[in-house]
């Protein structure tokens, strides 16, 4: 075995990233790394480059024991990462950086500019790329980017080379040429793993998968004989989830109304909630339903439509006023966009209501700790005391917060976006239950979720996008393939269904 | 449990340095611990240190204002030619710290509407504001002012330098904005994470404006003392005070990442810097040493705010 990894844990603050990651490659081998966002392949792999240290566990290279401090020391031992976002230096040249850090050619520090280039040339001629060693990088596309990346990987001799997400930003013709690359670079007897979780790219590159769910390797075997059902099974746990259903609620008086809503790609929108409804928003990755999520919150105005909240018109032009008309968002990117890590679990509570708690721009101590401590309850966010910093939280915890902060401010719209990401099963289902009251007491909630079988546990009708459009409405109960059906690109559904 | 002892240890860092470095002078020199010295350590720092306080602030909410030693120079000046102009002495005062106000009110308006980082438009405004003040007053210093105006920098109250109240004064006045206002709360979150901020509908614009005319008000205002210290307005005063100012907020324990820092630390970080000058003074240190020691001082203090973010790092 080339690369052998046992029981890796990590995590960041309260946040358990890996609990348990097991991985092996061997020489000559493609190794597909699978798993929803958030379930800690990068994390992983990020280990393996010596770009985090992990906190447990066992690393073994070429059998030999192993912990890398430094990317360079991975690199010696011939560790290479192809990274989602290049992190290659945009102003020097291809060449430049092939052999960047390594240049060191001439004994003195001088760069020997000429035998670079050549050097260059050589490696980027033997791999079938057109590359010209003297352009600046900061010209080239991304796929080329990536390109220059495996030059490099290549230049220095690893042996193993990770690629994370390759595909993702890459055109159809470009993704077929990262493939040929990757099974030359494997008949060169290099190691690859490639994580993805494109479920169309795995039998056409991959070798072996190893799935990894909220921190933990849970399947790890031949892609042979394996089907899609089963995989998706590994990926989601659905039958960990199964067992939560929500009993739905007569709907009540309409409390967000969209009609003709557009913005860049979102085109033309039309959709009404009411009160004690869950109404799950379905799509692909871009379909725009974040971006709709945006512009119902005031983020990115809208051009052109009409929003109303409990039959005022509203459309906002800031989350400020957003917040004002009673509308909430529970944000994707909870750390950069939901909490304020550094304050406490109770300032972040009152953050969007300390008018309540204020009297001309002071502030009622006593009745903030006393609205903090009361929200802190209700959702029952553990913690030892509300003054906690919110970082030290789980992931859980740190959601539990967010949604906090809008029950306290007296929301009634909640637009709840990617709301179980990168948290745990219990507190997931803590989260819908939560989901749940709101919608008892009367509030409309928009759930938007990648993961199928979660909308169709919690929410009562699911609109689906595609393309910026919402090109149906499902009324639950409903299936995964009817979701999918509205949500695909013709040629993808027709895959899909087989 | 354990972590939280050595947080709080650390919290306590620039207290126990403070501390001992008084201990020290104390024993190494009879001259430190009398009155008049002491007054006299006061009257040096309360400039710097009221400075330091909307510094405290700025930084707080995620930004830096390298304008207030200029701001302090163009306020002192309009201040003492208002008194030359016949003007009663509060009421230049007030034009001093008005001054400083709006100094400070365009600062926050480049950075919140032109979206400018605080750092270029402050870069900017300390070559500016300080061209100003040549400009206006042709290079000469404002001489010839009535002798009561000495009594801002130089007199005493209760037997304590007049300056020493203001500073408390101000530094009481901002702790309570720090920790009981609204604008001081949301400079904390916006500091923290100005994304989050947004997100909750904190209108940022608004509270960033006013955080930064708060600094120039009180840069305009250690100009008035500055300035009746000195009695003269000069259009040179207060060159690289903005530095020494951050000095005070970061020994104190305040992030330039924003979301940390307080009153109480940076008072301590004046301080330090005080009793530093002041006891090589006294011991017949070279006072280029003094220069060493206070840049490795900011250093280590930063150094060590690093250390302690890595090790509770968030990723």
């Amino acid at each position: 075995m080339l690369l052998s990894l046992q029981g890796i844990r990590k995590s960041f603050g309260g946040v358990q990233a890996l609990s348990n990651g097991n991985l092996d490659v061997a020489e000559g081998e493609v190794h597909l790394l699978m798993g929803e966002n958030g379930a800690g392949k990068s994390t992983l792999m990020k280990i393996v480059a010596g770009m985090y240290r992990r906190d447990a566990g066992e690393m073994l290279w070429r059998g030999q024991p192993v912990s890398f401090a430094r990317p360079a020391e991975a690199a010696a031992h011939g560790v290479a990462m192809v990274h989602q976002e290049s992190l290659l230096a945009p102003h020097l040249s291809i060449a430049e950086n092939i052999f960047l850090g390594r240049e060191t050619n001439s004994k003195i520090g001088w760069v020997r500019r000429r035998a670079i280039v050549e050097k260059a040339r050589r490696v980027i001629s033997e791999l079938g790329f057109h590359l010209e060693p003297e352009t600046s990088v900061a010209r080239l596309s991304p796929a080329g980017k990536q390109l220059v990346e495996i030059c490099r990987a290549v230049a220095q001799g690893s042996s193993l080379l990770i690629f994370d997400e390759p595909t993702s930003s890459l055109s159809e013709s470009e993704t077929k040429e990262v493939f040929r690359i990757v099974r030359e670079l494997c008949r060169r007897g290099l190691g690859v793993i490639y994580i993805t979780h494109r479920l169309e790219e795995l039998r056409s590159i991959g070798d072996r998968v190893t799935v990894l769910r909220d921190g933990a390797t849970v399947h790890t075997g031949s892609l042979e004989g394996l089907s899609r059902d089963q995989l998706i099974q590994y990926m989601v746990g659905r039958s960990v989830n199964a067992t939560y259903h929500r009993e739905s609620l007569p709907p009540g008086e309409p409390l967000l109304r969209v009609e003709g809503l557009s913005r860049g790609f979102v085109r033309d929108i039309s959709f009404t909630l009411r009160a004690g409804e869950i109404v799950g928003l379905g799509g692909l990755m871009g379909a725009g339903r974040t971006e709709l999520c945006r512009v119902l919150f005031g983020l990115d105005p809208a051009e052109t439509g009409v929003v109303e909240v409990a039959g005022r018109r509203v459309n906002p032009k800031s989350p400020r006023q957003a917040v004002t008309s009673g509308v909430a968002l529970i944000p994707e990117d909870r750390q950069n966009n939901g909490l304020a890590l550094k304050l406490s679990i109770a300032h972040n509570i009152t953050m969007p209501d300390l008018g309540r708690v204020s009297r001309i721009g002071i502030l009622n101590k006593r009745a903030e700790t006393a609205v903090a401590s009361d929200y802190r309850e209700r959702l029952r966010i553990r913690c030892t005391t509300p003054r906690q910093i919110a970082g030290r939280l789980s992931g859980g915890n740190q959601q539990k917060i967010v949604i906090a902060k809008w029950v306290a401010r007296g929301a009634r719209v909640f637009l709840f976006d990617e709301p179980t990401r990168g948290i745990d099963v219990a507190a997931k289902q803590e989260v819908f239950e939560e989901m749940d009251r709101l919608a008892r007491a009367g509030a409309a909630i928009l759930m938007v979720s990648s993961e199928l079988p979660e909308l169709l546990q919690v929410a009562d009708r699911v609109l689906v996008m595609r393309e910026g459009r919402i090109t149906g409405e499902l009324t639950c109960p409903t299936t995964q393939e009817e979701i999918m059906r509205l949500a695909a690109p013709l040629h993808v559904a027709v895959e899909a269904i087989q | 449990m354990q972590k939280s002892l050595v947080q709080r240890l650390q919290r306590l860092l620039p207290f126990v340095t403070l501390a001992l470095l008084f201990i020290a002078l104390t024993i190494a020199t009879p001259h430190f611990l009398t009155a008049v010295n002491l007054a006299s350590v006061a009257r040096q720092t309360a400039v710097i240190n009221i400075m330091a306080l909307g510094m405290t602030l700025v930084i707080i909410s995620g930004g830096i204002d390298l304008s207030v030693g200029s701001t302090l120079a163009v306020a002192g000046l309009f201040g003492t030619m208002a008194i030359k102009a016949g003007q009663p002495i509060p009421l230049a005062i007030a034009i001093g710290i008005g001054t400083g106000l709006f100094c400070g009110f365009l600062n926050g308006l480049m950075i919140t509407q032109l979206r400018i980082s605080p750092f270029i438009v402050t870069l900017g405004t300390l070559e500016a504001y300080r061209g100003l003040a040549l400009v206006v007053s042709k290079g000469l210093p404002v001489h010839e002012i009535p002798d009561a105006f000495s009594f801002l920098g130089d007199g005493n109250l209760l037997g304590i330098p007049f300056s020493l109240w203001v500073l408390a004064a101000c530094a009481v006045a901002m702790h309570f904005l720090l920790e009981n206002t609204k604008l001081g709360r949301y400079s904390f979150a916006i500091g923290s994470n100005q994304s989050a901020a947004y997100y909750a509908g904190v209108p940022i614009k608004f509270h960033l404006t006013a955080v930064y005319a708060i600094a120039g008000m009180l840069a305009g205002l250690a100009g008035m003392v500055e300035a009746s210290r000195l009695m003269t307005g000069q259009p040179t005063a207060g060159q690289s005070y903005e530095l020494q100012a951050i000095a005070a907020v970061v020994i104190g324990g305040g992030s330039l990442q924003g979301g940390e820092g307080s009153v109480v630390g940076t008072l301590i970080g004046a301080f330090i810097i005080g009793l530093l000058s002041n006891g090589s003074d006294l011991l017949g240190i070279n006072p280029y040493w003094q220069q060493v020691t206070i840049g490795a001082i900011i250093i280590a203090a930063v150094g060590f705010d690093e250390f302690r973010k890595r090790r509770f790092a968030t990723a």
